[in-house]
């Protein structure tokens, strides 16, 4: 048996976000392994990274764009976290800031942190004893449960029916190919085809498309999005003024007031959020409200969580949140239909106003409902609390604050993606340059194995069990 | 398992034969042939013994050897010093190259063989073997003593004494033959099955099933029109199967032929499927999917108005003919019926029906990488006991087999090449890991890391291992290691080579490959546009001296083409590595057979049921089991890395045990 230490040099460097997920003041980008120093090197311009310095340095994307500035310390190892070279990019804390940086890292050679992995890398190369074993253990179990549930999350619904309709015209074009490798007496259509080549094309053109949706919904902000919408004058700005706590957006008796988006930044309990106001949904001729109107729909679809406001005294704002729920939850359920009950909150506003008790809700959906006054600030307690509560979510961390998790999880699947797709335009060039079929095989199995990664493997044994019902083998 | 013998006709001292072999054998077929040749080659005392010295070598079922992923053993067998390349060039009477127009990595050589020739080539090589004796003698038992082989009882109660035993049994373990709903016992048409030794080895503790598979009617060539056949003959120039082979080697050459069933010839076999012992439930083994018979063939692809039958002769002075496509179990008169109703069969004359047949089969999961079983020590099995079909799969499993059991016996460690390393990897590690449960056969497809494993580098490959261990001879290893300097001299030149547009040389290689050359380029990135070939880069060479390969008798062609297909693919292969380097790191990592899946939090039912039952030995065979995930294979290292650190808290200390044996295997695993 040889020694852990000799087992674990492990050829592959690692790049992950160390700081905790939400907003703080600085972000630590890990990278750790026989690269990291060099990739560092890369980020950073700079020739030397003197071991434990802080060297402030600026930090580029590949192209050399400043993406950041902020401190680079190398540890070499054996004498680091993980006892294999390490380094530390402190930038500001900004999520789309430090996914910049771990693109570029995995640009120029590293890849994305498995969870729990730098304490595991750690654990192996002896940088802890046999007692810290069992935490490092319930550590990975821990962090990919969370992983896993928020993999989940990202697959569910048509996301996952996509990747999975991916995979198998995917598996349907390597059974064609290699059926005509393997069983060449037995007249399978050739490369050449035009089957193939429109097979492949269409899936190039599948994957181009399923990046698009996944990229648009992993929208990256200071925290959750919160997005208030409601017909005009139902008193969103009000509302947005209670949960802030000052009086922040124009709020006036006139529809119509708050015509481009108000954001703000806040924290219920600790919990960093974007809480964001949007002009009234209507139909409009003035063209600024009208432009206005178009970027509240965009960003209630991009939301976290949408509180949709009515006015009690007003059927008509009530029609409109019912309608603008149907149109949502069709929208929603393109990519990622997460249970509408989790996304959004009808809040029933001007409770102070004496409106008929019988008029609450909408029985058909399974939305929570919220019955307060802006006014008065009757009941926002309750709201507030049940808002920290979706957002923290239980302790499994199912939580939107707890976004993070998502986050990585539909980015390592964009990677995946990105790759299958370099892998199927490979094929093509590889058919169109005249090349052998050996390696337009090897471009598509390359693909298909980045693909797997995100929906399950194919196995040899699956591959060949296709090619045998596709075909008629056999002498 | 404690000492036992034969019930009921206990051997005495005077039945035991005299000497003591360090490997026995049994069983004369491709499996067997090659388990013995390896061990004699490794210096052990190796004994084969065979129902019949006559049939030492048989090929049982059609007349051919290679093909696709099949040649690619042959030729991994051939680098390791195996007969079966050899044996197959001086009996091989049309030779075939495949995919030709395909990349060379997927190219394979597939030879027509005579029977006859075959066999008697065959028992050459077994009888110039020193180290290996043969004895003719059906075994009817294992000498088995504290779960360790001792010796074989043969039929007339003689008993060997051997360390190891291996056993290539073919479908001769409970073999039943069908045709029709008439089935007899038997291990091969015209043979006797062994049933008192498979009896013995289903009271062993080992998971047996049942498989099945099928030979076609056999034809009269005499009676058998080939003017309305297509004609196939052998490729020219020919290729050899052997790397020390050349065409002078091979026998006269005949052509196959080709033709093909028609809606009658179905319509024929549908009107005798009540008849058929597939389709009336009488057969309970699994067929391969890859080698449907005809009834199958037409059942499932009931849309396709016709099949193709390659008519292939089965010997150059035998009239039989081996009409591969049309295998059958099908009653005799449905068998006549359908043959004559094939184009040029119509006056056909069956000379052999055709049938099915089932036979026992050993669950390879529990063998080791040495194809020893986990259970009996010294016992090893090879070939169809297995769960494969072919001969070349039996051939490679043969050597892996004879060459361990060698080994063990010298005290050295488990040698199997790794799947990165050669097909006979790939086939090892599918069987004792996947297990298998239909006729496994080999396929280019089953190898992740096909551009690397191919006919042209088996020696590459493998020849350095194979003589570090014993298997390959000095003179091999000379013709081997010139080879190399040549190749790596070309290939080395190559690189330095420069082609600038407008210079002499740019304007004589665009009008030889029709390649344009536009820009300054590397002569290695203008081989690797797919139309230029490494033959086509001859002049680059002119500055290179090679008299001396010349002299020694390399073919300089031969290691020109091999310089250009390992350019060709040297960007595909560099991304192998990485994959590769990542296997062999957790390959390193083993996992103690004692570690307590149970105990592991995290881990998914489902999984934790998988891994018990597949007890995988390294991480990398963990990272195989179906429905891992990289969070599962960290939990595992970590466990195994604590369950290392600290074994004593296991009771009995299974752990250390268990180390001990598998550290040996990491001896030569890569």
């Amino acid at each position: 048996m040889t020694s852990p230490q000799a087992t674990t040099t492990d050829s592959d460097t690692i790049v992950a976000v160390a700081s905790a997920p939400g907003r703080g003041g600085v972000g630590v980008v890990r990278l750790s392994g026989p690269d990291a120093i060099v990739v560092a090197q890369k980020i950073t311009r700079l020739r030397e990274l003197p071991a434990r310095f802080a060297n402030y340095t600026k930090f580029c994307d590949v192209d050399g764009t400043v993406l950041d500035s902020g401190l680079a310390i190398a540890f070499p190892g054996p004498a680091s976290f993980t006892g294999e070279d390490v380094v530390e990019l402190q930038g500001h804390g900004s999520p789309i800031m430090l996914d910049a940086l771990v693109r570029t890292a995995i640009k120029l050679g590293a890849r994305m942190a498995r969870p729990g992995e730098f304490s595991e890398r750690a654990y192996l190369n002896g940088k802890m004893d046999l007692a810290q074993a069992e935490a490092v253990a319930d550590l990975i179990n821990a962090a990919s449960e969370a992983s896993a549930k928020a993999a989940v999350r990202s697959l569910q619904g048509d996301f996952s029916r996509l990747m999975n309709g991916l995979s198998e015209t995917l598996v349907r074009l390597r059974v064609q190919v290699e059926a005509a490798i393997d069983f060449p007496d037995e007249d399978i259509e050739l490369l050449a085809a035009p089957g193939i080549t429109a097979m492949l094309a269409d899936l190039i053109e599948q994957v181009e498309q399923i990046i698009t949706r996944t990229r648009s919904g992993v929208r990256l902000t200071e925290g959750a999005r919160l997005v208030l919408i409601g017909a005009p004058n139902v008193g969103k700005s009000s509302v947005l003024n209670r949960l802030c706590g000052e009086d922040r957006a124009i709020v006036t008796d006139i529809a119509g007031t708050t015509r481009d988006l108000v954001r703000e930044q806040l924290q219920l309990n600790g919990i960093p959020v974007e809480l964001i106001d949007t002009a009234g949904l209507r139909d409009t001729n003035d063209a600024i409200e009208a432009e206005g109107v178009r970027r509240a729909r965009a960003a209630a679809s991009e939301a976290d969580l949408v509180l949709a406001v009515y006015d009690l005294a007003d059927p008509s704002s009530k029609e409109f949140i019912e309608n603008w729920l149907e149109e949502f939850q069709t929208e929603r359920s393109v990519i990622f239909p997460t249970e509408i009950k989790s996304n959004v909150i009808v809040i029933e506003n001007k409770s102070d106003l004496d409106v008929d008790a019988e008029n609450k809700g909408f029985p058909g959906k399974q939305v929570l409902t919220y019955r307060v006054s802006a006014k008065s600030g009757a009941n926002f307690e309750e709201l507030t609390e049940q808002l920290v509560e979706l957002l923290t979510g239980d302790e499994s961390g199912s939580g939107i604050g707890t976004r993070e998790q998502t986050y990585s999880a539909r980015s390592r699947h964009l990677l995946a993606l990105d790759e299958a797709a370099t892998g199927l335009v490979d094929a093509q060039s590889a058919i169109t340059e005249g090349h052998g079929a050996e390696l337009v095989a090897e471009h598509l199995r390359h693909a298909q194995a980045e693909l797997g990664s995100v929906c399950g493997e194919i196995t040899t044994d699956a591959l060949l069990g296709e090619i045998f019902s596709s075909f008629c083998i056999g002498k | 398992m404690t000492t036992s013998n034969s019930t009921d006709k206990k051997p005495t001292a005077a039945e035991l034969h005299p000497d003591a072999f360090d490997v026995i054998v049994i069983g004369g077929g491709h499996a067997g042939c090659e388990a013995a040749l390896a061990a004699a080659r490794l210096g052990a005392t190796t004994l084969l013994l065979t129902q019949s010295i006559d049939t030492i070598g048989q090929m049982s079922c059609n007349p051919a050897i290679g093909g696709i992923g099949k040649s690619h053993l042959v030729r991994e067998i051939d680098a390791l010093g195996g007969m079966m390349a050899r044996v197959t060039d001086k009996a091989g009477i049309q030779f075939r190259v495949l995919n030709a127009r395909k990349g060379p990595a997927v190219r394979a050589t597939r030879a027509q063989a005579d029977r006859v020739l075959y066999r008697n080539a065959a028992r050459v090589a077994i009888e110039a073997q020193p180290n290996l004796q043969m004895f003719q003698q059906s075994v009817t038992d294992l000498e088995v003593t504290n779960d360790r082989v001792t010796g074989v009882v043969t039929q007339m109660g003689l008993t060997f004494r051997a360390a190891a035993v291996v056993l290539t049994t073919g479908t001769f373990l409970g073999g039943k033959i069908h045709i029709g709903m008439q089935r007899h016992q038997g291990g091969r048409a015209g043979d006797a099955p062994s049933n008192a030794l498979a009896d013995r080895l289903r009271a062993l503790p080992l998971n047996v099933g049942r498989l099945k598979t099928g030979t076609p009617p056999r034809i009269d060539a005499r009676s058998v029109d080939f003017t309305v056949m297509g004609q196939q003959p052998g490729d020219e120039p020919r290729p050899t199967m052997s790397k020390f082979s050349t065409p002078a080697d091979h026998p006269r050459q005949v052509p196959c032929y080709i033709t093909y069933t028609n809606e009658t010839t179905h319509n024929i076999i549908r009107g005798g499927l009540d008849r058929s012992p597939l389709y009336s439930g009488k057969i309970e083994g699994t067929g391969p999917r890859y080698c449907p018979s005809i009834e199958d063939k037409v059942m499932r692809f009931a849309d396709r108005n016709e099949h193709q039958i390659f008519v292939e002769p089965e010997g150059l002075d035998a009239n039989e003919l081996y009409p591969n496509g049309i295998s059958t179990s099908l009653p005799f008169d449905v068998q006549m019926q359908f043959v004559r109703s094939i184009k040029g069969f119509e006056n056909a004359h069956i000379t052999r029906p055709g049938y099915a047949i089932e036979y026992d089969y050993f669950d390879p999961r529990d063998l080791q990488y040495s194809l020893e079983t986990k259970v009996i020590e010294g016992l090893y099995f090879a070939g169809q006991i297995n769960g494969t079909t072919g001969y070349e799969e039996a051939a490679a499993q043969g050597l892996m087999a004879g060459a361990n059991a060698a080994l063990k016996i010298a005290g050295k460690g488990i040698w199997c090449p790794r799947r990165d390393e050669a097909y006979i990897g790939v086939l090892v590690d599918d069987l004792i890991n996947l297990g298998t449960n239909e006729p496994y056969r080999m396929f280019t497809s089953r190898a992740e890391y096909r551009l690397r494993l191919r006919e042209d580098n088996a020696d590459l490959r493998l020849t350095q291992q194979g003589y570090d261990l014993g298997l390959v001879s000095e003179e091999q290893y000379a013709t081997f290691k010139r080879e190399r300097a040549t190749v790596d001299a070309i290939t080395a030149h190559l690189k330095k080579q420069h082609l600038r547009p407008g210079s002499d040389m740019a304007a004589a290689l665009s009008a030889a490959t029709g390649e344009h050359i536009s820009k300054d380029q590397s002569s290695t990135d203008y081989l690797k546009r797919p139309k230029v070939t490494a033959i086509a880069l001859q002049p680059l060479l002119a500055e290179l001296d090679l008299s001396e390969a010349k002299e020694a008798g390399v073919d300089l062609d031969a290691a020109l083409t091999q310089a250009g297909v390992e350019i060709k693919y040297e960007g595909y292969i560099k991304r192998q590595d990485l994959e590769i380097d990542r296997v062999k790191r957790h390959e390193s990592i083993r996992i103690p057979a004692s570690l307590d899946y149970a105990t592991i939090e995290g881990l998914s039912n489902e999984l934790r049921e998988k891994l018990l039952a597949t007890k995988p030995a390294s991480l990398a065979k963990a990272a195989r089991v179906p429905g891992i995930t990289p969070a599962a294979l960290s939990l595992l290292m970590v466990h195994a890395q604590k369950h290392a650190k600290n074994p004593k808290k296991v009771p009995g200390n299974a752990a250390t045990e268990e180390q001990e044996s598998t550290s040996r295997g990491e001896q030569h695993q890569g």
